[in-house]
């Protein structure tokens, strides 16, 4: 700031009345802070929303005439039939489809992600997260290697899930499958049900978020 | 501690800074009258904490700015303390500056030295205005859209670069995505940083002056802090206080989602701008054209002000004097025009309606946004749109309010009325609007038990309204003349005399039962949602209906007598070729046999050759429309608890009675028209 011309001098003398002048600092300084703080507060606790807000429950499944593409424990029907996964352990991936809700909108049926898909003898094929547990880029299959590879850190998996390198905190994320005929659990069946989850990032724990 | 400050110090020389802010000399002691800059500012301050925070949850877009408001209001933590210190604050800041304003004239403080001080203050005044008028359209609900239509419309009669200046404001020729991405701009960006500028330097410019000390030998001369800091402070708490006190107990309304298909007579400025919407609707304004008083009025008043300093220095006393007395006579026009608006308002009916339709959507859509399946990814707007119970009122009084009524109104809660006839046309005089008399039934109950129960028991009353018709009365003239007509006479026909005739019967203690159990028959074949139907007394009515099952005179009398196809599932490809010479009463009352009746009432079906009322064709009644109309009519819409239009049937028949008196015609005025049940309940 400029200086001013006028030099400020303290007129009234502060020893005069030391302890009512004291007093009144005091008080002005606190109800300068209240005045601040208030909305300060209020907008900071408005910006965690986030964190502070209880989410309400989710939209419910599906709509009147439609089929049920998601049970109560999170499974999610996928669009493949057991049949369309290689018989030779080849990954296939898919994408899987969920209803999304995003602050005011709720999305019906959306592309929500995408998992790899094996066939390992006759029980139900192994179900991989494609988000790669390092720092979430897609995990891609390199049919020269015969491995799973990430392209934005070389994180590299063997067809099992497992790291073959150091960049990975820990293998893929598998997720739970189950075989289903009409949603209902059958060891035989055709459908293929996959509890899609997302996990924490670059942890060597496989935590849900 | 110390070593550090001091180090901090001779970096910085902050000290020094500080020592100047807080230590200015107040002559003649701190008083309240100086405190109205500081509560500025600290609004200013208020405005940019809420602001910012308001600004991390807001989108701007045409489908995505209402429903983020929305959300910030109805969802988030403390969203709508925030909003509603946000809006109370802005309007805080009009009425600080205002009195700021008022202040610095009468005090003189506008002359030199301080001229340059006085023009800052009034740029920073625009730059408020400028706020206040783009945060406005922000939420971009109906209020906020049409008032600013109405502001950039205005902007557009501008001599010379009008259009453009509308055009650039707006981003393009009508409003969209980019007229709230541009005011969007404009109100936390451009905006905020000129004012933050010019405060600075009208701040700096005051501090080089110092205050206009109003009475030297008011007390000892004192500093700013914490004398003066103390009052600015208080003052600023009580501001707080007040914002925070509206923002916790009234909060920041919001109407409907913005939809330029959907007039919205409720449209009014923002408060403090109603002197000026006041001001362009006197006639002799109007006449002036919008030029004369949007632009050039205000363009004069803001000319004198700016050249108040000038006027000073050049007349001296009497320029002051001149001054003082325009900025008073402002004010009081300003607050006279702003209590005439409110007056106007007040007891201007239809703005009232048109008022509480606003709020009945703007809650509604609320409610509907609050829904299992949030907001539609096309825009909160098409919530509205595809809603029956905020399209059915207003495709039933465009449709159906001509001849009926519902509840005594015309569906959207206003009494009809006849335009008042021409006295006179040089000079024009009118005759003051007289309530309609209804030409056809009140369907305020319609396919209710209310309903049915009339239909069996009171069934020429319940149809008396045909009696005003047109059609009726000539029908009734040929028919005394001789003639033989064949109309729908709720007086007299086979129906009129079977209920007036069985009417003791039907009120014994014997069949009290069985008229019970009949319309509940007749209720759970209309079917209508949101009612659930005891299926005993359903059968028991329906084997009265078809059968006959009645005791005492009755006995020998059923509905499927006449109306052979009761009970029978409405045909969805009727076949008139079956159809007796009686009304079919399938499914009488449904969506399904509404739907027909709309589109075909004089079918062989239904009212054949009889039959008065006008037929809607999908020409006249899209079918999106009909099937708004037919479900709000079912209740077939998600629940609401929004406030119902009130039931205004013994209103109408007080009015109706009341003018019927006045024409010495009251045998031909079913003043008590209409069951008394079906009068006094409201729909479910």
């Amino acid at each position: 700031m400029p200086s001013n011309p006028a030099e400020p001098t303290p007129a009234a003398n502060p020893a005069d009345k030391p302890r009512r002048r004291m007093l009144l600092e005091v008080i002005t300084a606190f109800i300068s802070f209240v005045i601040v703080a208030v909305p300060s507060t209020l907008g900071g606790l408005f910006f965690l929303d986030p964190i502070l807000r209880k989410r309400k429950a989710g939209a419910s499944g599906a709509t009147e005439g439609e089929i049920l593409k998601k049970d109560e424990a999170g499974f999610i029907r996928l669009d493949v039939s057991r049949d369309a996964v290689p018989e030779d352990g080849t990954p296939l991936s898919v994408t899987v489809r969920d209803d999304i809700i995003d602050a005011w909108n709720l999305f019906r049926d959306v592309p929500v992600g995408s998992v790899w898909l094996r066939r390992v003898g006759d029980g139900p094929p192994l179900a991989f997260s494609s988000v790669c547990p390092h720092l979430g880029c897609s995990v891609d299959y390199h049919r020269a290697e015969n491995e799973f590879f990430c392209p934005c850190h070389t994180s590299s998996f063997d067809l099992d899930g497992k790291k073959t390198n150091k960049i990975p905190p820990r293998g893929m994320d598998s997720l739970e499958v189950s075989t289903r005929t009409n949603g209902k659990e059958d060891p035989n069946g055709l459908e293929i049900w996959v509890k899609y989850q997302n996990f924490q990032k670059a942890t060597s724990e496989k935590i849900v978020t | 501690m110390n070593a550090l400050i001091t180090w901090l110090d001779s970096r910085t020389g902050f000290k020094a800074i500080l020592h100047e802010a807080l230590y200015e000399r107040v002559c003649g002691g701190a008083r309240w009258r100086y405190v109205w800059g500081s509560t500025l500012v600290f609004t200013f301050v208020l405005q940019m904490i809420t602001g910012f925070m308001l600004w991390s949850a807001y989108s701007p877009s045409t489908r995505t700015a209402w429903e983020s408001v929305y959300y910030i209001q109805h969802e988030m933590y403390l969203g709508d303390i925030i909003r509603g210190l946000h809006h109370y604050a802005a309007q805080a800041m009009v009425v600080l500056m205002a009195i700021h304003l008022v202040q610095v004239i009468i005090d003189g403080a506008y002359k030199a030295p301080r001229e340059m001080n006085f023009w800052l203050g009034l740029v920073l005044m625009m730059i408020v205005l400028g706020l206040s008028l783009t945060g406005y359209l922000l939420p971009w609900d109906q209020k906020g859209y049409y008032a600013t239509q109405v502001t950039t419309n205005i902007m557009s009669v501008t001599p010379g670069v009008g259009p453009e200046v509308q055009v650039l404001a707006q981003g393009g020729t009508d409003y969209g995505h980019l007229t709230l991405t541009r005011f969007f701009a404009m109100h936390a960006g451009i905006l905020p940083t000129l004012l933050v500028g010019f405060l600075a330097l009208h701040i700096y410019v005051f501090r080089r002056h110092g205050l206009t000390v109003h009475n030297v030998n008011h007390a000892p001369e004192t500093t700013f802090w914490p004398d003066q800091v103390l009052k600015d402070a208080i003052a600023c708490l009580a501001v707080l206080a007040v914002v925070l006190l509206l923002a916790i107990f009234r909060g920041a309304e919001m109407s409907a989602p913005a939809d330029p298909a959907v007039k919205f007579d409720a449209a009014r400025p923002e408060w403090y701008f109603l002197f000026l919407f006041q001001f362009l609707r006197f006639h002799a304004v109007e006449s002036l054209g919008l030029t004369f008083g949007a632009i050039v009025v205000p363009g004069i008043i803001m000319g004198i002000i700016s050249l108040m300093p000038i006027t000073a220095n050049v007349l001296g006393k009497f320029g002051h004097n001149f001054n003082r007395a325009f900025i008073w006579l402002l004010a009081l026009g300003i607050a006279g025009l702003t209590g005439l608006a409110f007056y106007n308002d007040a007891n201007d009916k239809g703005h009232q309606a048109a008022l509480t339709e606003a709020r009945r959507d703007g809650e509604r859509a609320i409610e509907l946004a609050s829904g299992p399946d949030k907001i539609p990814v096309e825009g909160a707007v098409t919530l509205l749109r595809n809603d029956p119970f905020t399209q059915g009122p207003r495709l039933f009084e465009k449709n159906c309010s001509g001849c009926h009524r519902y509840n005594g109104h015309n569906g959207r809660g206003t009494l009809v009325t006849d335009a008042g006839k021409v006295i006179t046309t040089e000079p024009l005089v009118v005759s003051p609007p007289v309530i309609a008399p209804p030409t056809a039934a009140d369907l305020g109950s319609f396919g209710n038990r209310d309903w049915m129960t009339a239909i069996v028991m009171d069934y020429s009353n319940h149809f008396a309204w045909m009696k005003n018709a047109e059609w009726f009365k000539a029908a009734q003239e040929k028919s005394a003349a001789g003639e033989s007509v064949d109309y729908i006479n709720p007086g007299s026909s086979e129906m009129a005399d079977w209920t007036s005739g069985n009417l003791d019967s039907l009120k014994s203690p014997e069949n009290a039962d069985n008229v019970k159990a009949l319309v509940e028959f007749l209720a759970s074949e209309a079917g209508h949602s949101g009612t659930a139907y005891d299926s005993a007394l359903v059968e028991k009515g329906r084997d009265l209906a078809i059968n006959g099952s009645w005791a005492g005179a009755l006995m020998d009398t059923s509905c499927a007598g006449c109306h052979d196809t009761i009970g029978q599932d409405f045909p969805t490809q009727p076949d008139d070729s079956s159809a007796g010479s009686y009304p079919t009463l399938a499914k009488y009352g449904s969506a399904a046999w509404l739907k027909d009746f709309i589109r075909h009432p004089g079918a062989a079906r239904h009212y054949g050759l009889k039959n008065q009322m006008v037929v809607y064709s999908p020409q006249k009644l899209s079918g999106t429309d009909l099937d708004l109309l037919v479900r709000w009519m079912t209740h077939d819409y998600p629940e609401s608890t929004v406030h119902e239009y009130e039931n205004q049937l013994e209103t109408l028949k007080a009015a109706l009675a009341a003018s019927a008196g006045e024409a010495k015609d009251a045998a031909e005025t079913p003043s008590d028209a209409g069951s008394g049940n079906a009068a006094a309940t409201k729909p479910e």
